[in-house]
C-alpha cells in the first residue's frame, strides 16, 4: 500500500484491504493505521456533490460502507459503523430515553467512539443521487437544479433574496392601494392613506423587476401576465383559499396567475381584447371552466367582435376537445347572438345553415353518439328552421346507413319530422298521438324503420322509432303485426321448434296481443320473455304479465256493468 | 382460474334471519310502526345463524371444491344476435369480452365467495376517496370548476361505506366559504360564478358533515334570490347566469328548495315573474313532462335524444314536487318509462346503460338503478300505508318485487366495478380508471340494490277543481321507509358488504337530509 497521507485515495486502491477510517485523537493505539475517508472526492463542482460530500464528511463510516461494504472495513471502522448506526437510530429520542434503552455504559462507549470522527452529531440524512429532482427541483429548462455549479447556485440563491424582498414591498403597496380604496387612516399620522404617483412608479419598475426574476428562476410561463406590459396596470387577485381546503388543486404556476389575473378584470368587467385574449390562455389550460366561457362570450358581445370569426375559432377548439360541453353552450350563445343580423336575409341563413351543418357532420364523424353534439344540432334546426332542408335528413340517413344503431341519429330524426311546427301540435308529449300527423307521413317513417330493422332485427332503434311513430299517427300497433311476425316462429311450440329473431319484436308482439285482448296469446310471449329469450328483464316481463290481468280485469268489470244495464 | 381461499365454501357463514316479517301482499294489514325505520338498521335487527356444518369445518373433509354459482346468464352472450357488425356492435362485443372474465371471477387471484363473488374492497376504496379528497396534483386543473363536485362524491361515498365523515366539518366549512358568492349559490371555486351543479354539491356535503357552523355557511336569502334570476317563465332553472336551461337544473332547484325551506315567492327581477301568479315552482312539472322522449327515457332538454342521468333528475324532481305516487304518473307516461329503464339493463353485463345501444357503465348503477325506487313507488306495489293494493293512481299494476334484475347489478358492480389494484376506487367498467364520480355513483346504485324502499304516504286530496297537484313541493316530506332487500333466493353477497341506504330523491342518508330540513324549517323568514 502506498502511503497515503491526506492525499485522496482512489477507491480501487483500497478495494483489497480493510479500509479504516477511524482517527487518531480519539484512540492513540490506532495512530497509525488511519487513512482518509475512503471515499473522499476532488473538491465538489456541482450543488449535489457538495450536499454528497458534506453527508459523508459528517457520516465517514456510513460512507465507507457505502463504498465498501461492512465486512471490507477493519474492525475499529466496524465498531464506529455500529455505533453510528446506533446512534441515529434512536437520535430522534429524547437523551434520557435513549440512554434507558441503550444502557448507561453503552451510551458512554458509543460517544467515546465517535467523538472525534467529525460523525453522527450533525450527521445529514442520505439522499440517494437517483432522486435529485425531489432534492433541488428543475429549473424553468427541466434542467436539475442539484447539477448547477456552486456558483451558479449561489447566484439564484441571491435573486431569490432580492425577488423575495421585491414581493414584500410590493404586498405593502397592494395593501396601501387597499387601504386608499377603503379610505383607511393612518393611526399614527392621523392621515389618510394616499398612493402617489411615485409609489405607482416605483411598483411598476418593482413588477418588471419582479417578472424578470421569476421569469429567470422559475421559467418563461410564470411571469407571462405579470411582466407584459400590457397587464402592468393590473393588480392581480391571487386564490384565497384556507390552509387544509378539501379538493385543492396543486394549480401549474400559468394557471394559477392567469386566473389570479382573471378575477381582477372580471371584478372590474373588464371588455377587452386583453381579456378575451386572457380567456383564450385558460381554456387552453382548462376548457371545461364555464365562468371563463361566459366571461369569454360578455368580452366578444360588448366588443362587438364578428361572430362568424369567433365560431371559426370555436371549430379548433371543438375538434380539440371532443367531450367538452361548455363548448357547445358557448355556440349556442353566439347563434343566438348572430341570428337577428341575418333572420331576413334567407341567403345568409341557408348559408350559414350550411356552415354549421358541415362542421357538425365533421365532429359527429369523430364521435357519432356525442350528446352535446347532439343536443346542440337539435336546437340549431328549430332555431334556424332547418325543418324542410333536405340536406337535414339526408346527412341522418347516411350517419343511419353507416351505423345503423346509431340511436342518437334515429332520436334526431324522430324530432325532425315530428317537431316540424309547420305540422306538430304544440305542447303534445312526445308519447302522445298528434292528430296533425298525416297518414303518409305515418307511413312513409314505418316504412324507413322497417327497412333498417331487416338489416339487424336485434336492434331496437328501429323498433322504438317504429313503436313511436305509430302512437304519434294514433295509429293501431297491430296494423304492424304482420312484419312484427316474421321475426317470431312457432313460439311455445317446443323449445325445438320456437325460435325468435328479435326480442324487441316478440315485446311488440306481446303489446299488439294485449291491445286485440289476446291476453292469452300476449301472456305467452311475455313468458318466453322472461323464461328463455330475455331473461335479464324477469322483474320487468313479470309486472307485464301483471298488467295484463289487470286490464282483463277493467274489461271484465266494465262488461259486468254493461250487462247489468241491459239487464236492467 | 378461479382462485379461491381454503374453505371458502364451508366457512362458517353467517346469514341473516329476519326479525320483521316479510310481507309483500298484505302489508296493508302489517302495522308499518313496528317495522325498524331507516337509521334504525342496525346488526341489532337480526339474529346471526351459524350453518352447522360450519363450525365442524376441517380442511381434511373438505370435498373438491364445487364451481361458483354463478347463473349461465352472466356467462354467455345473449342468446338473440344480429350478424351484421357495426360500430355499435364492434364496441358491444368488445365489452362483452372484456367483462365476462370478470363475471366469471376469472380475472385474478381474489377471493371469490359460492356465488363467485369478490368482497366490496372497503378498505382501498375508503382509502381512494380520502385520497380524492386532495390535496390534488396539477393535472387536476381540468377539474378546477367541479372541486365542489369532488366534496359531495367522496363524502357520500365515505358516508354510504360507514365512514363518520363528521371530522371533514371545518374542511367543509372552511372550503364551502371560498366558493360562495355574495349575489348567491356557490361556483365551482374562488372567483368563479355561482352554479346549480356546484351549489348543490355543496350543500349536500354541507348536509352530509352536518352540523349548525355548517348549515350557517349558506346564505338562504342570497340564494333564493339567486334562484329567482335563474328560473324561467317555461318552468325550468338556467344552470347559471347566462348558461344553459336543462333538467339538471329543475331537480337541483327542487333539491335547494326543498332542503333550505326556501319562501316560493318570485322577486321582481325574476325572467319568470309574472306579477305574483307564478312562484318558483310554478311550471317545473310541465317541464320535466317536455324532456319525455318518444322512446319513453327523458332528456337533458326537450327535444334530445333519452338519457339515463336525465331521467333520475326527472323522477327525483318530480317526487320532491308531490307524492310519487300521484305527480309520476300525472306527468309521464310510466309504462313507456318502465320499458326504457329495464331495457337499460344488459346480459351478461348486469350493469345499465345510459341510452339505447351504448355501453354498461357503472355510474348509471345510480342514474338508472336509482330510478326504480321512485318507479316503485309510483306503481305502489310496496306502500304500506296505500289503500288499495294492487290498485295504483296510475291504473297500471303494482310493480312485482323487483322490476329489475338486482342480482345482475349487484355482479356487475362487485365484479366489473371494482378497481382491485392498490389504487381502488370504483370505475365505469374493466380496463377504465376509477375516480370519485363512479366510486360514489356506483356506491349508490349498489345502495339501491340493496334496499328497498317504502312510500308511506298517501297524497293528500286535490282541492276542488284540481286535475293536477298545486306544486307546494308536497312530495319533499313524503315519509319513506326503508330495508335490507331479501331475495326469495340466496343472497349473493355477504352481509359485510351492504352499504347504508340513501333518500331516493335527495341521494344522501334519510337522517342528514332531516338534519339540515330540521335547522332550516325553523326559519321560514330571513331573520
Ligand atoms: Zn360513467
Amino acid at each position: 500500500m502506498p502511503p497515503k497521507n491526506k492525499v485522496a485515495t482512489k477507491p480501487k486502491a483500497t478495494e483489497s484491504a480493510p479500509a479504516t477510517i477511524t482517527t487518531t485523537t480519539t484512540n492513540p493505539t490506532t495512530t497509525t493505521s488511519t487513512s482518509q475517508p475512503a471515499s473522499q472526492p476532488s473538491e465538489p463542482t456541482t450543488v449535489l456533490e457538495r450536499s454528497q460530500h458534506r453527508y459523508e464528511q459528517t457520516r465517514p463510516f456510513e460512507a465507507a460502507r457505502r463504498q465498501h461494504g461492512l465486512s471490507k472495513l477493519s474492525k475499529e471502522d466496524q465498531k464506529g459503523w455500529i455505533c453510528d448506526q446506533l446512534l441515529h437510530l434512536t437520535d430522534r429520542l429524547p437523551a434520557a430515553s435513549r440512554s434507558r434503552l441503550l444502557g448507561p455504559k453503552a451510551s458512554k462507549e458509543i460517544w467515546w467512539t465517535i467523538n472525534g470522527t467529525n460523525s453522527i452529531v450533525r450527521g445529514l440524512k442520505y439522499k440517494h443521487k437517483s432522486e435529485p429532482h425531489t432534492t433541488w427541483g428543475t429549473d424553468r429548462d427541466g434542467h436539475d437544479v442539484g447539477s448547477y455549479s456552486i456558483e451558479r447556485f449561489d447566484e439564484r440563491t441571491k435573486k431569490r433574496i432580492a425577488l423575495t424582498a421585491l414581493q414584500v414591498s410590493s404586498r405593502v403597496f397592494r395593501e396601501n392601494v387597499e387601504r386608499e380604496k377603503r379610505g383607511y387612516v393612518d393611526a399614527r399620522s392621523g392621515q389618510e392613506v394616499i398612493v402617489t404617483e411615485r409609489e405607482i412608479d416605483e411598483e411598476k419598475v418593482r413588477r418588471s423587476k419582479m417578472a424578470a426574476l421569476k421569469k429567470e428562476l422559475y421559467g418563461e410561463i410564470t411571469g407571462k401576465l405579470a411582466s407584459s406590459v400590457e397587464w402592468e396596470d393590473v393588480v392581480p387577485i391571487p386564490h384565497e383559499e384556507p390552509e387544509g381546503a378539501l379538493a385543492a388543486i396543486a394549480y401549474p404556476a400559468e394557471y394559477a396567475e392567469a386566473m389570479s389575473y382573471l378575477r381582477a378584470v372580471m371584478s372590474k368587467k373588464e371588455y377587452s381584447p386583453r381579456c378575451l385574449r386572457l380567456t383564450e390562455h385558460i381554456i387552453a389550460m382548462n376548457a371545461a371552466h364555464y365562468t371563463v366561457w361566459l366571461y369569454r362570450a360578455a368580452n366578444i358581445f360588448a366588443l362587438g367582435l364578428s361572430i362568424p370569426e369567433e365560431i371559426e375559432w370555436l371549430n379548433e377548439v371543438a375538434l380539440a376537445n371532443l367531450k367538452n360541453y361548455q363548448i357547445w353552450h358557448h355556440r349556442h350563445l353566439l347563434v343566438e347572438h348572430y341570428y337577428p343580423t341575418i333572420a331576413s336575409d334567407p341567403t345568409a341563413l341557408a348559408q350559414f345553415a350550411k356552415q354549421e351543418r358541415d362542421f357538425l357532420i365533421a365532429i359527429l364523424s369523430e364521435d357519432t353518439k356525442n350528446y352535446h353534439v347532439w343536443s346542440y344540432r337539435s336546437w340549431l334546426v328549430g332555431k334556424l328552421g332547418m325543418w324542410e332542408d333536405e340536406e337535414e335528413l339526408k346527412s341522418i340517413e347516411t350517419l343511419i346507413d353507416e351505423d345503423v344503431r346509431n340511436n342518437s341519429a334515429w332520436s334526431h330524426r324522430f324530432f325532425l319530422v315530428f317537431s316540424n311546427p309547420k305540422y306538430a301540435t304544440p305542447g303534445k308529449g312526445a308519447t302522445e298521438r298528434d292528430e296533425k300527423v298525416t297518414q303518409e307521413l305515418v307511413d312513409r317513417e314505418v316504412k324507413y324503420a322497417q327497412e333498417k330493422t331487416y338489416l339487424a332485427p336485434q336492434n331496437q332503434s328501429p323498433w322504438n322509432y317504429m313503436r313511436g311513430v305509430l302512437v304519434k299517427g294514433g295509429q293501431q300497433l297491430a296494423s304492424v303485426q304482420g312484419f312484427v311476425e316474421e321475426f317470431v316462429v312457432k313460439l311455445g311450440e317446443g323449445e325445438e321448434e320456437e325460435e325468435v329473431r328479435s326480442t324487441h319484436a316478440l315485446d311488440l308482439l306481446a303489446e299488439i296481443y294485449a291491445e286485440k285482448g289476446e291476453n292469452e296469446k300476449a301472456d305467452l310471449c311475455l313468458r318466453r320473455l322472461a323464461e328463455k329469450w330475455d331473461r335479464i328483464r324477469g322483474g320487468y316481463w313479470e309486472w307485464r304479465r301483471k298488467c295484463l290481468t289487470k286490464s282483463a280485469k277493467v274489461v271484465e268489470e266494465e262488461t259486468e256493468k254493461v250487462e247489468a244495464v241491459a239487464v236492467a | 382460474m378461479v382462485v379461491r381461499t381454503k374453505g371458502a365454501r364451508c366457512r362458517n357463514r353467517a346469514i341473516f334471519i329476519r326479525k320483521f316479517p316479510k310481507q309483500k301482499g298484505n302489508m296493508a294489514a302489517s302495522n308499518p310502526t313496528s317495522r325498524p325505520n331507516l337509521d334504525a338498521i342496525t346488526d341489532d335487527d337480526f339474529e346471526y345463524v351459524d350453518e352447522e356444518f360450519g363450525s365442524s369445518y376441517s380442511p381434511d373433509q373438505v370435498q373438491p371444491q364445487p364451481e361458483p354459482m354463478i347463473p349461465d346468464l352472466f356467462k354467455q352472450p345473449p342468446l338473440v344476435k344480429d350478424d351484421l357488425i357495426t360500430d355499435t356492435s364492434r364496441l358491444q362485443d368488445q365489452t362483452v369480452d372484456h367483462c365476462l372474465p370478470f363475471l366469471a371471477g376469472e380475472d385474478g387471484p381474489l377471493e371469490l365467495n359460492d356465488y363467485g363473488l369478490p368482497r366490496l374492497n372497503r378498505e382501498k376504496h375508503v382509502k381512494f376517496l380520502k385520497q380524492s379528497l386532495g390535496p390534488l396534483p396539477g393535472r387536476f386543473v381540468a377539474m378546477d370548476a367541479s372541486r365542489p363536485w369532488f366534496l359531495y362524491w367522496c363524502l357520500s361515498g365515505l358516508t354510504m361505506m360507514g365512514e363518520n365523515v363528521s371530522s371533514y366539518r371545518e374542511s367543509v366549512i372552511a372550503t364551502a366559504r371560498t366558493m360562495q358568492n355574495e349575489s348567491g349559490g356557490f361556483g365551482g371555486g374562488h372567483g368563479q360564478l355561482s352554479h346549480l351543479a356546484t351549489t348543490y354539491s355543496v350543500i349536500l356535503a354541507i348536509a352530509l358533515v352536518g352540523g349548525e357552523d355548517a348549515y350557517d355557511v349558506i346564505d338562504r336569502k342570497g340564494m333564493w334570490k339567486w334562484l329567482c334570476t335563474l328560473k324561467q317563465p317555461d318552468g325550468g332553472f338556467q344552470v347559471c347566469m347566462g348558461g344553459e336551461e336543462d333538467i339538471r337544473g329543475a331537480y337541483i332547484a327542487a333539491v335547494i328548495i326543498t332542503l333550505l325551506d326556501l319562501p316560493l315567492d318570485l322577486t321582481p327581477e325574476s325572467p319568470a315573474y309574472d306579477g305574483g301568479r307564478s312562484n318558483l315552482l310554478t311550471g317545473i312539472a310541465e317541464y320535466v313532462r317536455s324532456c319525455q322522449t318518444f322512446e319513453g327515457g327523458i332528456s337533458s332538454q326537450p327535444n334530445n335524444e333519452a338519457h339515463g342521468a336525465y331521467a333520475f333528475c326527472a323522477l327525483a324532481c318530480l317526487a320532491l314536487l308531490d307524492n310519487p305516487r300521484r305527480v309520476i304518473p300525472s306527468y309521464l307516461d310510466v309504462p313507456r318509462l318502465v320499458s326504457w329503464l329495464s331495457y337499460r339493463q344488459y346480459a351478461p353485463e348486469g350493469g345499465f346503460s345510459g341510452r339505447t345501444n351504448k355501453l354498461v357503465d357503472g355510474c348509471y348503477s345510480h342514474w338508472v338503478g336509482g330510478c326504480f325506487p321512485l318507479l316503485e313507488a309510483c306503481l305502489g306495489s310496496s306502500g304500506s300505508g296505500s289503500k288499495e293494493k294492487n290498485r295504483t293512481a296510475t291504473g297500471l299494476a303494482a310493480a312485482p318485487e323487483t322490476l329489475y334484475s338486482r342480482e345482475g347489478l349487484i355482479r356487475y358492480i362487485l365484479t366489473c366495478c371494482q378497481d382491485q389494484t392498490k389504487r381502488g376506487g370504483l370505475r365505469d367498467k374493466p380496463y377504465k380508471m376509477s375516480d370519485a364520480y363512479h366510486t360514489n355513483y356506483v356506491l349508490s346504485g349498489l345502495s339501491s340494490a340493496q334496499h328497498q324502499w317504502d312510500l308511506d304516504s298517501d297524497p293528500l286530496p286535490l282541492s276542488e277543481g284540481e286535475t293536477t297537484p298545486t306544486m307546494a313541493a308536497l312530495g319533499a316530506d313524503s315519509i319513506w321507509n326503508v330495508f335490507p332487500y331479501i331475495d326469495d333466493n340466496d343472497q349473493i353477497y355477504e352481509d359485510s358488504d351492504r352499504v347504508r341506504p340513501i333518500h331516493p330523491a335527495y341521494a344522501i342518508p334519510q337522517k342528514n337530509v332531516a338534519g339540515i330540513k330540521a335547522y332550516f324549517q325553523g326559519r321560514s323568514g330571513f331573520a
